[in-house]
């Protein structure tokens, strides 16, 4: 199970509203190669795992990445504090808002709403592990 | 299943060991040695990572690193995430019994800033009650609004 612990991982303080850096960032948080993915791929490639030190490997790494998404939608939330009507309109945030307004939505940066299809779940536990390795050598 | 055998090699930080003849047709890491380097707490928090051998930054300007507030969660933060770097890293190194240690003494270290951490401000999670001072856990600010972390 899990447990919720009211804090971040690690510090997120966002001075000036940028809505323009939040279209962008929000695929670090639901797009392709996003934190969503990240964690639902460890945690459901684990039940497979034959091995004790993979079992807690993808149970503590997919658990860790499930505070990096948190992390990511607040540094999504705090870029879109305050928005002006102009802000809006002219930093390429309006195909966002007209959907979410400044709701913070799992998607890639071209809109596209985040997906199963972007992880896979083999029960093979090298294809698994190798596709973890691609999955995060594109995400830092 | 029988685990590939990983040959005990003297590597240089940021190397790791390869077993010494693999199965073809299968991608190896390198394992990363017992009792590695490691950065302090706050080192850490800063960087990323808890082993300069796996500081491999993105570009060469992110290694300029991000100062970091001097306050109680930030403290806690550092401690934390200490725990967890080794948590991942015995997932991997069960019997590497110098971070084991090194992880007993964290985790305790952990726990008293949180304690010190949460009796200041408040609990951190929703069954850390005192039930003099009513259901606190609704209190702003959340991690996510201005002035909840750091």
């Amino acid at each position: 199970m899990f447990v919720y612990e009211k804090k971040l991982q690690y510090p997120v303080k966002v001075a000036t509203t940028n809505p323009k850096l939040a279209a962008v960032i929000i695929s670090q948080y639901g797009g392709p190669d996003g934190e969503l993915g990240a964690s639902l791929r460890y945690l459901s490639q684990r039940y497979s795992m034959p091995y004790p030190e993979l079992k807690g490997l993808l149970t503590d790494i997919g658990t860790e990445e499930l505070g990096h998404l948190e992390m990511i939608g607040t540094l999504v939330h705090q870029l879109t504090r305050n928005l002006t009507e102009e802000q809006i309109k002219t930093a390429g945030f309006d195909a966002y808002f007209v959907d979410h307004t400044t709701g913070v939505f799992p998607q890639f940066a071209s809109g596209y709403p985040w997906s199963a299809a972007t992880m896979q779940v083999t029960g093979d536990t090298i294809a698994d592990l190798t596709e973890d390795l691609a999955a995060d050598a594109a995400m830092v | 299943m029988e685990k590939p055998e990983v040959k005990p090699a003297v590597c240089e930080a940021g190397q790791g060991t390869l077993p010494g003849c693999a199965a073809l047709a299968f991608p190896y890491i390198p394992m990363q040695s017992n009792n590695p380097t490691r950065y302090s707490r706050t080192e850490a928090l800063q960087t990323g990572t808890l082993f300069p051998g796996l500081d491999l930054p993105f570009k060469a300007a992110i290694q300029a690193r991000t100062k970091l507030p001097n306050t109680a969660l930030v403290e806690l933060m550092a401690l934390d995430f200490a725990v967890t770097e080794l948590n991942l890293y015995l997932d991997t190194h069960p019997q590497d019994q110098e971070a084991l240690g090194l992880y007993a003494s964290y985790i305790k270290l952990a726990k008293e800033g949180r304690e010190k951490y949460t009796a200041k401000y408040g609990p951190l999670d929703s069954a850390e009650l005192v039930l003099e001072d009513g259901y606190t856990w609704l209190n702003d600010p959340w991690p996510w609004e201005l002035g909840g972390n750091g």
